[in-house]
């Protein structure tokens, strides 16, 4: 340290302003893909909602939600609800496929909430139901205009018999990500009583793999994207002590922690990616283990995956940045306190101001 | 900019389906975002005209083979579109379609796309209807080739091998990745998949696998994989009671070999001893992790100590000496 104070007095500024100056830059990186994505992102198509989130809770975590004026907020609040699939009067079988639609891929009228008709074909998507009404709750909704039978309907109808969830009622493969976005539903709209609990919990538990990460389902290698899905769901069903004994706890803490190169790895044996600085780091955050982390190592390969110019991060240093990875990679920085940057809710994804306004509303729906 | 440049070397030879003489009945239905949309998407003229086409044939509900013909362009435009391939199998299903060219296209797609979780559930499906699964052990080892720890792969191979009880080369195949990269941990728990379903692992097995894993460990001691599939299968039993393990934690030992698989397998037969009332197996034990944190594993420095912490709670006080 310097004895003389102008002198720490401007180191302290240098470094203030470098902070400023890549909080910008992220800034802009989710402002930019809030407006436009560019055409290698087509394949994004059918799930504009989850980049929406990205966007959204980016740029909460950088404490720059205030980028977007009220009347581009309620823009988009508009724009998420046009996305909600409700229930058709005249066809009782609509029920099952409400929640949320990625984005209006099918063709289905922007008004179409206003008097719904059921298009066919259209049905929500589990995963953009759950990132749907967590921009809601980003942006400061009260979830007033969401028809919460009918969601949970939804639901409902993707539970399978061995306690996992499907994306859609057309099918698909079912797994750990869609048991997570289920809680997550759950949780925010405060009703558990579409959710089997109990069979969740044993498809959970049957999933935890003889090296003690999880799998996205039983017998499949453990993997750190469905160990968050699987813990965090736990925790928001308060099922994690119930399911797992101490021991098993201690050892999928052990199981995360040995993840750690500089950044953390996915699974043993594979290099660091940018988004297990979340995915792990939020676990081990659940499981009151965050300080067990090297700090330094890992901010400092988060930094490396840095788009120099155009911000945002990618999995690896000198890729392309991409909106998962800039958020997840902003979210695992948040874990470490990282300055500038507000702290998360681990199990829920979002800031804990988005965490403390949901607690708010909670009572009211 | 050059995405527009890559999307018009991409449309070369693309007849517009507005232009289609063929398609003339069809009015299309453009996407209708509202006033006000948000994360648009910079779509090529080609991708606009196919869902425009698309979105009006889901909105008929016609199911004919120039609607199939358009779900594989809308396909190729988007294969993450989970609607497209479900309004495919349903047209598929309409025109009692031959399956086998279907596998060969989901095939081909798998090969280039083989991270899309559309692309594996189509084939998954198909492979239901036709009720062959004769070429899926080779589809995934196909993938494997490029990828060896495709996590969809070994995913759909499981599920093959499980709905068709297709066990009995399994460990054959798995015995040949292992051998290529020992580090592959897909392989070990693939591994730990067949063996839990066939003859389980009886302590016959069980000492097999044991003295099967050691030969990987002697060669490589800095492999998590083999140390997680070791103890993985002693889950419930106890390491000491396996002789050659002993015998290979003295061996690394006395060549010092750094590994913190090899100290933290150490700790874990020391906890075992001080359990079983050897007291003095405590005190090792905290060397280790003392070993582990300041040289061995830094990174996990915390970890290490609250390992001795919580060891010398449930067992402690330490003897001071
Ligand atoms: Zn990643």
């Amino acid at each position: 340290m310097s004895l003389f104070n102008s002198n720490s007095m401007s180191e302290v500024d240098a470094v203030k302003e470098e902070e400023e100056f890549v909080v910008k830059k992220h800034v802009r990186y989710f402002s930019r893909c809030l407006d436009i994505l560019p055409t290698q992102c087509q394949s994004l198509d059918a799930n504009r909602m989850t980049i929406l989130f990205f966007c959204l809770s980016g740029l909460d975590v950088l404490d720059n939600l205030s980028v977007i004026d009220d009347q581009r907020g309620s823009e988009i609040i508009e724009w998420i609800y046009s996305q909600q699939v409700l229930p058709d009067q005249s066809d009782e079988s609509s029920l099952s496929k409400c929640g949320f639609r990625g984005s209006s891929f099918l063709g289905v009228p922007h008004d179409n909430s206003k008097s719904p008709v059921s298009y066919p074909y259209d049905c929500s998507h589990i995963a953009m139901t759950y990132t749907a009404l967590s921009c809601l709750l980003i942006l400061g909704d009260n979830l007033s205009r969401i028809n919460k039978p009918a969601v949970l309907t939804g639901i409902k109808a993707l539970q399978q018999p061995d306690g996992s969830f499907c994306s859609t009622v057309e099918q698909s493969e079912s797994d750990m990500r869609f048991v997570y976005c289920a809680c997550c539903v759950s949780y925010i709209l405060n009703d558990w009583s579409v959710v089997d609990v109990s069979l969740t919990a044993d498809y959970i538990k049957k999933s935890l793999a003889y090296n003690f990460g999880f799998g996205q389902g039983p017998s499949l290698e453990s993997h750190g994207g469905s160990t968050y899905c699987a813990v965090a769901s736990l925790v928001l069903m308060n099922k994690l002590e119930s399911t797992l004994t101490l021991r098993e706890i201690e050892r999928i803490k052990k199981w995360c922690i040995m993840r750690q190169l500089t950044g953390f790895q996915g699974r043993p044996n594979k290099p660091a990616d940018t988004c297990y600085s979340f995915w792990i780091g939020a676990t081990l955050e659940m499981l009151g283990a965050s300080d067990w982390v090297d700090k330094e190592l890992n901010v400092q390969f988060i930094l490396s995956t840095e788009g120099e110019y155009t911000g945002g991060f990618s999995k690896w240093p000198k890729c392309h940045p991409d909106p998962l990875h800039s958020y997840l990679g902003l979210c695992g920085l948040s874990l470490t306190n990282y300055s500038q940057l507000k702290p998360i809710s681990a199990p829920l994804n979002i800031s804990q101001r988005a965490a403390e306004w949901l607690q708010s509303i909670r009572g009211n729906f | 900019m050059s995405e527009g440049d890559e999307s018009n070397s991409d449309e070369q030879g693309y007849v517009y389906y507005r232009d289609r003489p063929n398609w003339k009945d069809i009015e299309p239905i453009p996407q209708d975002d509202g006033p006000n949309p948000v994360v648009q998407i910079a779509y090529t003229d080609k991708f606009k005209d196919v869902y425009d086409y698309l979105r009006a044939v889901i909105r008929k509900g016609e199911k004919t083979e120039r609607v199939l013909e358009l779900t594989m362009d809308a396909i190729e435009c988007n294969p993450a579109n989970y609607t497209v391939w479900h309004y495919r199998r349903e047209v598929l299903q309409e025109l009692k379609k031959d399956l086998k060219s279907e596998l060969e296209f989901a095939e081909e797609t798998v090969l280039n796309e083989p991270k899309n979780y559309q692309v594996w559930y189509h084939r998954q499906k198909l492979v239901e209807w036709s009720n062959d699964p004769s070429r899926e052990l080779y589809l995934t080892a196909e993938v494997f080739k490029d990828d060896s720890k495709n996590y969809h792969a070994w995913q759909h191979r499981q599920w093959t091998i499980r709905t068709y009880g297709l066990w009995s080369n399994e460990l054959e195949f798995v015995d040949g990745l292992l051998k290529e990269d020992f580090r592959n941990n897909s392989a070990w728990n693939q591994r730990y998949f067949v063996i839990i379903n066939t003859t389980g692992y009886t302590e016959e097995v069980v000492k097999n696998e044991v003295k099967y894993v050691i030969d990987f460990i002697k060669v490589a001691p800095n492999n998590e994989s083999a140390w997680n599939y070791l103890t993985g299968i002693l889950k419930g039993g106890r390491i000491s009671d396996h002789e050659p393990v002993l015998k290979l934690i003295d061996s690394l030992r006395s060549q010092h070999v750094p590994s913190p698989f090899l100290l933290s397998t150490m700790i874990d037969v020391y906890e075992e001893e001080v359990a079983n009332g050897k007291k003095e197996s405590l005190e090792k034990a905290v060397k280790i992790c003392e070993e582990l944190g300041s040289k061995i594993d830094p990174v996990r420095k915390r970890y290490w100590e609250y390992t001795s912490r919580r060891l010398i709670s449930a067992y402690g006080p330490l003897d001071s000496t």
